[in-house]
């Protein structure tokens, strides 16, 4: 059978960012994979560069909607490292309960995605509903649901009272029963088990070899986590585990994310029961002296870094930011080598992209240049066919 | 979780290729040139067991380019290997041979930087549009917008 370029994306209006896949697929096998990322540059880096220490946080609270906390706690945390800065130790705590909170529902987000990828939609409202109770936390936190503006050079913006602090510990309850239920569904359902084991293997070896991270590395028995590896805020004072796996698949990723969960609820009640006293900010210099700082943060998708260099002014000379996204583009090309066309949704929802927006399919037949175009919804409706009819085979 | 590499490990290892220093805690900054970038990057990774690059940050300070691997392994230390490039002829070998992670940040560099990574499989456009124009590299630090040139988008919209 003739080799044919299959290119999917970019554009979804109801979904995340723009991506474009060119997949060569022989028959419904996939042979290789090239993407297009650029339909979503902004220039941040450039502009970034422009701007003052103060004025570039919410510049950076805006890189992605999703993990906002991580890039600006990313940037204040390399700023600080620059300008030899004591952060208060309300400050961490608060930093890194909102920096969990985030995590959770960013998780919760993706085992949505991921159970839509699937036509598990049950599943999808669950999640999303539950992805609520932390959303209000954060709202009731910080006063905002999405762009949180916790952080400054220095410290935190706004405080914990022993109300807000009561009323957590309620909403913690409800989301562990809620998530104690994910644990065993996952473990235990056979359409998640169908659909996601033995689906986008990477090996120990690969993952490393393909600069994998976050829950996409763990997942491959690659113990990397940058909380214990390269400790900031406030991880290395309170007890709590990195979580892998072995099984290599999306299934293994899926317990990756579920175990992470788990970990984050105690990490969050840990730094609510123990939560320091005094300031939450001290005041920083409008300078910062010549340095060159690499500062790692585990973001809910995995190792970002933000290379920071500073030269005695109030702006940074260069700022250069790595995503775990792009990190993990790699494994995923190479995870999709060798697999069916049905399996591309659900492989490309595991590494958790910060963009998973693909619309349309146009098939093009590279002998007779015949196309035709496909939805990702048509995809989305041939995958669960295919599983169904594979099924009853 | 090995023992975090010292100074003096680290010095012994790359074996004169060039010359490392302790910047903070866990992070340890090797200086060399373009013509040993291959040979320092396959001691981390061989002697040094680098197997995580990092990022590979690029930098133009307004007169040189300047890359540098960030690299760590099992010891969680970040070994920083940085190399300078001249303005007039940015060009360095690629080293997606021995790390294929490299192989997309190299063309995210080559895109907003215009650094030519020799021997690279598939050195394409990455981050910007099919439209932006050739030989303009939005990250160096003499780039300016310039009003007539289309960028991007519809055109004659702007």
């Amino acid at each position: 059978m003739p080799e044919i370029l299959l290119p999917i994306g970019p554009q979804h209006p109801a979904l995340k960012e723009p991506v474009n896949f060119k997949i060569v697929v022989d028959g419904e096998t996939i042979v290789r994979l090239d993407l297009d990322i650029s339909y979503n540059h902004r220039g941040i880096e450039k502009a970034a560069e422009q701007r003052d220490f103060v004025r570039v946080v919410p510049l950076l609270a805006r890189v992605c909607g999703i993990c906002s906390h991580s890039h600006t706690t990313a940037f204040v945390k390399g700023i600080e490292e620059a300008m030899q800065l004591e952060v208060p130790a309300r400050a961490q705590y608060i930093r890194t309960i909102v920096a969990e909170l985030e995590r959770m529902h960013s998780h919760l987000l993706w085992l949505g995605v991921a159970a839509h990828e699937i036509g598990f939609n049950t599943l999808f409202m669950w999640t999303w509903r539950d992805r609520e109770i932390i959303q209000d936390m954060l709202e009731e936190t910080t006063g905002n649901r999405v762009i949180y503006g916790v952080n400054e050079v220095g410290g935190v913006r706004c405080d914990l009272t022993l109300d807000l602090i009561r009323a957590s510990f309620e909403h913690l309850q409800k989301l562990e029963d809620r998530i104690t239920q994910y644990v065993g569904m996952v473990k235990n359902d056979e359409t998640l088990h169908m659909r996601f084991s033995g689906v986008g293997k990477l090996s120990k070896a690969d993952a490393l070899k393909y600069g994998t991270v976050g829950p996409t590395a763990r997942a491959s028995g690659v113990d990397y986590d940058i909380r214990k590896d390269d400790s900031y805020l406030a991880y290395d004072e309170m007890p709590w585990k990195v979580v892998t796996d072995t099984h290599g698949d999306v299934f293994g990723r899926t317990l990756v994310r579920i175990g992470e969960m788990q970990e984050s609820l105690t990490i969050v009640r840990f730094c609510l029961e123990n939560l320091p006293e005094g300031p939450i900010a001290v005041k920083a210099p409008k300078t910062a002296p010549p340095a060159e700082v690499l500062s790692r943060y585990e973001a809910p998708r995995g190792e970002l870094v933000h290379f920071i260099r500073t030269n005695n002014t109030d702006r940074v000379e260069r700022l250069d930011i790595r995503t775990p996204t792009l990190a993990n583009w790699t494994a995923v090309a190479v995870s999709l080598v060798n697999q069916n066309i049905a399996d591309i949704p659900v492989i490309v929802a595991a590494i958790d992209p910060c963009l998973s927006c693909t619309s349309r399919i146009t098939l093009l037949n590279g002998r007779n240049k015949k196309t035709s175009l496909m939805t990702w919804d048509e995809l989305r409706s041939y995958s669960g066919e295919y599983y169904r009819r594979k099924r009853c085979a | 979780m090995t023992d975090p590499l010292t100074l003096g490990s680290v010095t012994e290892a790359m074996n004169g290729v060039g010359t490392a220093e302790q910047v903070s805690r866990n992070r340890i900054r090797i200086k060399t040139n373009p013509g040993r970038l291959h040979k320092s990057l396959l001691l981390a990774h061989t002697i040094l067991t680098c197997d995580h690059l990092i990022q590979i940050s690029a930098v133009d300070n307004g007169t040189i380019f300047e890359l540098i691997y960030h690299m760590t392994g099992p010891h969680q230390t970040v070994i920083s290997i940085a190399v300078e490039l001249p303005r007039e002829k940015p060009e360095v070998m690629t080293t997606s041979g021995i790390m294929p992670a490299s192989g997309i940040y190299e063309r995210q560099i080559h895109d907003l930087m215009g650094i030519e990574f020799k021997g690279h499989p598939g050195l394409t456009r990455l981050i910007l549009n099919e439209d932006w124009p050739k030989n303009e590299y939005p990250m160096r630090k003499d780039w300016k917008p310039d009003p007539g040139t289309f960028y991007g988008g519809i055109r004659g919209e702007t």
